[in-house]
């Protein structure tokens, strides 16, 4: 553990930080900042050689894929963004016109408060809605005479408010005096909960969740862990990242290095209680020891070297408030900091327990609002770093209280500027065991334990967000030590390179290099359809949520391997090459990297016999996945929610067997038959026979419902069309449901059948599978039935197609199909009172039944009031 | 409007940037450069007050450029840099001292010092508190190169021997040398700050022309003044000038001490150790035990065969003269709950004892006093020397046997 023998020069003083500024964008460029005598024992002979503290000249590495390329297949299950700015913020023309002088943002309130009550209306309105459902009148009709007394007309108060929306930001609100009125009379005593406490909860987080927006530090330190191979010979290391829709399953999974990393077998999986802020890992004496850190829990996991061994959880804490770092260390096996919002840090040791070192609520050099602490580990073990916004102390473990010293300071000490804070501090071990990296939000300081207070190293890195990830990549002697930086929500990736520390002082060596970021492959990508391009958007876009990286010699050539993980779960992976052996051609390399718009990601590339290279394949299957596991779920994209329960489960409703010989070989003409485009008239199973001539359609009594409707719609008056129909079947519904709930309440009295179904969100799904399947069970004579009816028979037999006509058959009804589907006999009343309810309904056209017919029954978060709102009303009348 | 137009004039100055900023951090030095030659018209209607504004930007962007750019040359970047020089009297001083910078890293010492000469006479109203600084520095860097000087004039006196008739205008030269050098460096270093260079230049001077008081005191000075930073440098230079001195054994023990307090993990603490292992007063021996455990509680000294045989030997001398066990398991106290697991866990005997044999000698010895004979290290260090019949590791587990009794001392 050599001192550098002469340091940079540098001014030193003590106090606040005095340089004012903020984030520039050059601020990092063009300086040498000082320099140095090189290697003063050799002055004798000739002049003395300089080196400049930045400047020098560092290794390159040239990427070597036009993009970052994905690793892993797209994770199942669609990803749920988290909020974004306009999702929480006022946003409206006028009124932005009308504040353009005010600074800051609005978060808006009201359209929270309105989400609220749609998303939970039994919370909100519970018993007060099923007392007054009565009163409040749904439909459009006028109110008889007997009624009105009592009876309120909602659909009137439905369209003020749609007005309402409309004149937002408008100053004379006079007009809504009805709403006013109502508003006046009901706000005491309509809402379950006080609206006012809501109303300072739901303020309290929505200005939560806008500091998350602008600054989410719970990410700090990144997910994503890389545990590289046990031995030298070995190319399988391990990744740890988060996946699942909630982020909150642990993934490890084995990584063979090839020319592109690529995931062997499938990985080891555990589930846990919340979602991973944080994956942090460290290797001891051979073996991995993987922290992992969520809001109120903290585990440790051990990987044996050997690979193929699992990963073996060795405990877990619980905190009460939200942690907020967890390193492992690098000395002693089983060993952990921990850090709290509360201002607590704690060494962790899986034999001993908890130690708690320091508890101070405030921060440490002067009063910051923040209650993010990190704490890490430094080149004595029993030695702890621990950082809040203002600085870092070192404190012995042994006797915190009275032995500590101050490493960073904000402040003139380090040269800061004003606002500057501690953005993620980590230590650098494995390059020097005494060096410290620090980075704020406007500059990196590399800092020596031996020496305190006075950086070895700074720059301004120039990010546009804050770096919350590192890491490190050490050199060997002689060579350049690696860091990256990455931030969240830019996806900004830097690649740093510095030497020294021991012999000679610490230089910044080499041009920082700007490394592909995640949507930064979207450009290269082939076109897409337009809503496949948005869909690759958001999810290429979405924050990065961690980062890692290794360097890997083989043979002559020696490559770095970055991974970047997405808050979608996504891991991508980029490549470079270290040119070392020839010195390149300046010129020659510098118009290579000129046109940035080239995509070689999808050209041939000449050397691959292939046609296309590894990556664009790798692109290709991570697309087709994607758009794949993505199309499922947005067919009905109904967000869960908690009192998601189902009535029949699909297994209920699956038809007892695959299909039958007979219907893949009616499948199978319905292809070729649509191949050659012609039409089926007559399904004859065991004969078929060339198709006849197609005969004009018959002009039948009365136009049926579809010509109807086509026609009106053809004309321009659709939508009237459509009032009329709805307003019928309204009123048709209705009957129908008053009916069956007679019938329930007779049901009830037998038995009691309420815990045993309940309103199911899939209910939908599942009913459109069921006439989905409904032809799978057909028999050979059936067709004829459906042929009848007028719906082309080819469209509603195509498998996964849309159900033309939703009736569902009398076959279906029977209790004899019911009970061979495996459905217990008290629901299948329920079932058929369903479809019998279904069958009175209209046919609607193909975009709505999925939303509409979906908000008949089920309490939705979606806020289509147009065209919903009526029925969406009715809900507590039926009652379920 | 003009409104408008100066707001879309800063929106493309801004997208600008960004391009540049873009190609700078992908090493597209040429492209970086086509985007400034459009930037350079910001200049023309400056109405910023950021902290950096354009003039600024196109300073430190151009001189970037023009540093990694294929086909820059000296003679261009010094004409970039004398029109930056004129663009702001702010950054002046600033510009001129990155200039000296570059070419100090060129290898063009006297452009350099020329240059120097320059800024220091350069004179505009009031300096601000950074100015001052600057100018400071410029002062300091000139009085290194005329240090420089004076010490090749040096030379070429002390080749032609003390008794020839060198012409005496080089022994003069070098005296003005001496004059134009200590006077700036002793300027610098009255400042609070990390000046290793310029300190010791400074006394390197004094020592040739025997001003040892002056020489000690300026070093005490950088050491011990609580206004400077807790470097160790200074304490470092503070004991290589009492040795070159021949200072007596307690002031250089004394002035190792305190380095010691500041950073126990010095590489001076082996020579440290040594110095009090022979001393003869038992104070001073308990400081070495102390001194040596301590470097060894930091992981850079994990695998340092010299420290662990310090070590050792101490430990084996305690052991065999059976005094002072106590000192022992005093120090042994504090550790022995982590130092188990951080040097002694089967893991690091397998990988010392294959990668480092004399390594593992030493550790097993101290391992096995500290631990016993029956403690995984020792147990496999010995068993593996035995096996590979290597003598001393035989000696060495007889040795720990024959002591086991020791261990129950140490660790009761």
């Amino acid at each position: 553990m050599e001192f550098p023998a002469a340091l940079f020069p540098s001014y030193f003083g003590a106090g606040p930080p005095r340089e004012e500024g903020g984030p520039a964008l050059a601020a990092g460029w063009g300086e040498h900042g000082r320099v140095l005598e090189g290697s003063p024992g050799r002055r004798q002979q000739a002049q003395p050689a300089f080196v400049p503290l930045r400047g020098g000249t560092g290794e390159t590495w040239d990427p070597s894929e036009a993009a970052a390329v994905p690793v892993l297949p797209p994770s199942a299950g669609r990803w749920i963004p988290s909020p974004a700015p306009q999702d929480i913020l006022y946003r409206n023309s006028v009124c932005r016109k009308l504040r353009a002088g005010r600074p800051g943002a609005t978060l808006d309130f009201s359209k929270q408060l309105g989400h609220f009550f749609e998303d939970h209306p039994e919370d909100a309105f519970g018993s007060m809605g099923q007392l007054l459902h009565k009163n409040f009148y749904l439909g459009n009709s006028k109110l008889k005479r007997p009624a009105r007394s009592s009876t309120i007309r909602m659909t009137a108060l439905m369209k003020d408010i749609d007005r309402l929306e409309a004149r937002r930001g408008c100053h004379r609100q006079h007009l809504a005096s009805r709403l006013r009125w109502f508003s006046h009379l009901c706000r005491d005593w309509l809402f379950e909960v006080p609206l006012g406490v809501l109303a300072d909860c739901l303020h309290e987080e929505l200005l939560l969740q806008w500091s998350d927006l602008l600054f989410d530090d719970s990410l700090t330190g990144g997910a994503l862990a890389w545990l590289p191979p046990s031995d030298t010979g070995s190319r399988t290391g391990r990744l740890v990242y988060p996946g699942g829709q909630a982020m909150n399953h642990l993934f490890f999974q084995d990584i063979v290095l090839e020319e592109l990393p690529r995931a062997r077998g499938s990985p080891a999986q555990f589930e846990l209680s919340g979602r991973i802020r944080q994956v942090a890992a460290a290797r001891v004496d051979g073996e991995d020891f993987v922290g992992v850190r969520s809001d109120y829990h903290c585990g440790v996991w051990r990987v044996p070297g050997r690979t193929r061994t699992a990963p073996a959880p060795l405990q877990v804490i619980r905190t009460d408030v939200p942690a907020s770092c967890l390193t492992v260390s690098p000395h002693l096996p089983g060993e952990l900091a921990v850090c709290t919002r509360s201002g607590t840090v704690y060494l962790w040791s899986i034999e001993t327990g908890l130690q708690q070192l320091r508890h101070d609520p405030q921060t440490m050099f002067f009063r910051d609002h923040s209650p993010w602490r990190w704490s890490d580990f430094t080149a004595h073990p029993r030695v702890l770093s621990c950082a809040d916004r203002t600085g870092l102390q070192c404190l012995d473990a042994r006797a915190p209280k009275k032995c500590h010293f101050d490493l960073f300071k904000v402040g003139e000490e380090a040269g800061c500027q004003q606002g500057e804070r501690v953005v993620l501090p980590m230590y650098l071990g494995r390059a020097h065991p005494s060096q410290y990296l620090v980075t704020t939000q406007f500059s990196m300081y590399v800092l020596d334990e031996r020496l305190p207070l006075v950086p070895v190293l700074k720059w301004a890195h120039m990010m546009k967000a804050p770096p919350l990830f590192a890491h490190l990549m050490p050199g060997d002697p002689g060579r350049t030590h690696k860091v990256l930086l990455g931030t969240s929500r830019t996806q900004e990736l830097l690649l740093l390179q510095y030497q020294g520390g021991s012999q000679s002082a610490c230089q910044l060596a080499g041009a920082p290099q700007k490394l592909h970021s995640i949507a930064g492959c979207l450009q290269h990508l082939p076109t897409q359809l337009p809503h496949h391009h948005h869909l690759l958007q958001q999810r290429l876009g979405a924050p990065a949520a961690g980062l890692a990286a290794m360097l890997q010699q083989d043979g002559t050539c020696e490559t770095m391997l970055v991974f970047q993980l997405s808050e979608a779960g996504d891991v991508f992976c980029q490549r470079l090459t270290h040119e070392a052996a020839h010195p390149p051609a300046p010129t020659s390399r510098d118009e290579a990297t000129t046109a940035p718009d080239s995509s070689p990601l999808f050209k041939a590339p000449a050397s691959s016999p292939l046609g296309l290279g590894t990556a664009a394949l790798r692109y290709h299957r991570w697309l087709r996945a994607l758009f794949r596991c993505c199309r499922e779920p947005c067919k009905h994209s109904l967000p869960p929610s908690l009192s998601q329960r189902r009535l029949f489960t699909r297994k209920d409703l699956e038809g007892p067997m695959g299909p039958t010989a007979l219907q893949r070989q009616v499948r199978q003409w319905l292809r070729q038959v649509m191949q050659e485009g012609g039409h089926i008239q007559r399904w004859e199973p065991m004969a078929l026979q060339p198709p006849a001539l197609p005969q004009p359609p018959e002009p039948e009594g009365g136009p049926d419902l579809l010509s109807t409707r086509l026609t009106a719609a053809w004309s321009g008056d659709w939508e009237q069309w459509w009032e009329d129909r709805t307003s019928f079947s309204i009123s048709q519904r209705q009957r129908a449901l008053r009916e069956r709930r007679r019938r329930q309440k007779r049901a009830r009295g037998r038995r009691s059948l309420s815990a045993s179904f309940t309103s199911s969100l899939t209910y939908q799904s599942e009913l459109s599978e069921l006439s989905d399947g409904g032809p799978q069970l057909l028999s050979p004579d059936r067709p004829h039935v459906l042929s009848q009816e007028g719906s082309p028979p080819a469209s509603s037999l195509l498998p996964g197609s849309p159900p033309a006509s939703p009736a569902p058959d009398e076959a279906l009804l029977s209790s004899q199909s019911l009970q061979c589907r495996g459905i217990p006999k008290e629901r299948r009343k329920t079932l058929r009172d369903y479809l019998s309810v279904w069958a009175e309904a209209p046919p609607e056209p193909p975009e709505l039944p999925g939303s509409q017919a979906s908000q008949l029954c089920i309490p939705s978060s979606q806020s289509q009031l147009s065209s919903a709102s009526q029925t969406r009303r009715k809900r507590p009348r039926m009652g379920f | 409007s003009s409104h408008e137009h100066k707001l879309n004039f800063k929106k493309s100055k801004e997208a600008c940037l960004s391009y540049i900023q873009d190609a700078m951090l992908q090493k597209q030095w040429r492209r970086a450069a086509e985007f400034l030659t459009f930037y350079v018209e910001a200049l023309e209607k400056d109405y910023s007050r950021e902290a950096i504004g354009p003039s600024e930007m196109i300073w430190r962007i151009g001189t970037e450029i023009l540093c990694h750019h294929s086909r820059s040359s000296m003679k261009e970047f010094n004409c970039f840099m004398e029109q930056m020089k004129t663009l702001g009297v702010k950054r002046y001083l600033k510009v001129c001292l990155e200039h000296v910078f570059h070419l100090l890293c060129n290898g063009q010492i006297d452009e350099a010092y020329q240059n120097l000469s320059l800024a220091e006479s350069w004179r505009f109203g009031e300096q601000t508190a950074i100015q001052d600084k600057e100018m400071k520095l410029i002062q300091a860097y000139r009085g290194l190169l005329d240090y420089y000087s004076w010490s090749k004039q040096k030379n070429i006196l002390l080749e032609h021997g003390p008794d020839g008739f060198a012409d005496l205008s080089v022994e003069q030269e070098m005296h003005s040398c001496f004059r134009k050098a200590a006077v700036n460096l002793k300027e610098i270093i009255k400042v609070p700050g990390v000046w290793d260079l310029f300190v010791k230049c400074y006394v390197d001077l004094l020592e040739f022309y025997g001003d040892h008081n002056e020489a000690c005191q300026v070093l005490n000075e950088y050491a011990y003044n609580s206004k400077f930073p807790a470097n160790p440098n200074a304490h470092v230079y503070l004991y290589q000038f009492l040795k070159r001195q021949g200072e007596s054994k307690k002031s250089l023990i004394s002035a190792l001490k305190i380095l010691h307090d500041i950073v126990p993990s010095h590489e001076l603490m082996i020579d440290f150790n040594t110095m009090l292992q022979k001393s003869k007063k038992r104070k001073k021996r308990r400081l070495g035990l102390e001194v040596i455990f301590a470097v060894l509680d930091y992981a850079g000294w994990k695998e340092n065969v010299k420290a662990w045989s310090c070590l050792a030997r101490q430990v084996k001398q305690i052991v065999i003269s059976e005094k002072h066990l106590d000192w022992i398991k005093q120090e042994w106290n504090s550790r022995k709950d982590w130092w188990p697991a951080f040097h002694f866990s089967r893991y690091l005997a397998k990988k010392n004892w294959q990668e480092n044999k004399s390594l593992s000698y030493e550790k097993a010895l101290v391992a096995g006093i500290l631990l016993g004979k029956d403690c995984k290290y020792f147990k496999y260090v010995s068993h593996q020397g035995c096996k590979a019949q290597v003598k001393r590791f035989r000696v060495l587990k007889k040795f720990v046997n024959r002591h086991n009794p020791v261990y129950l001392r140490i660790s009761g």
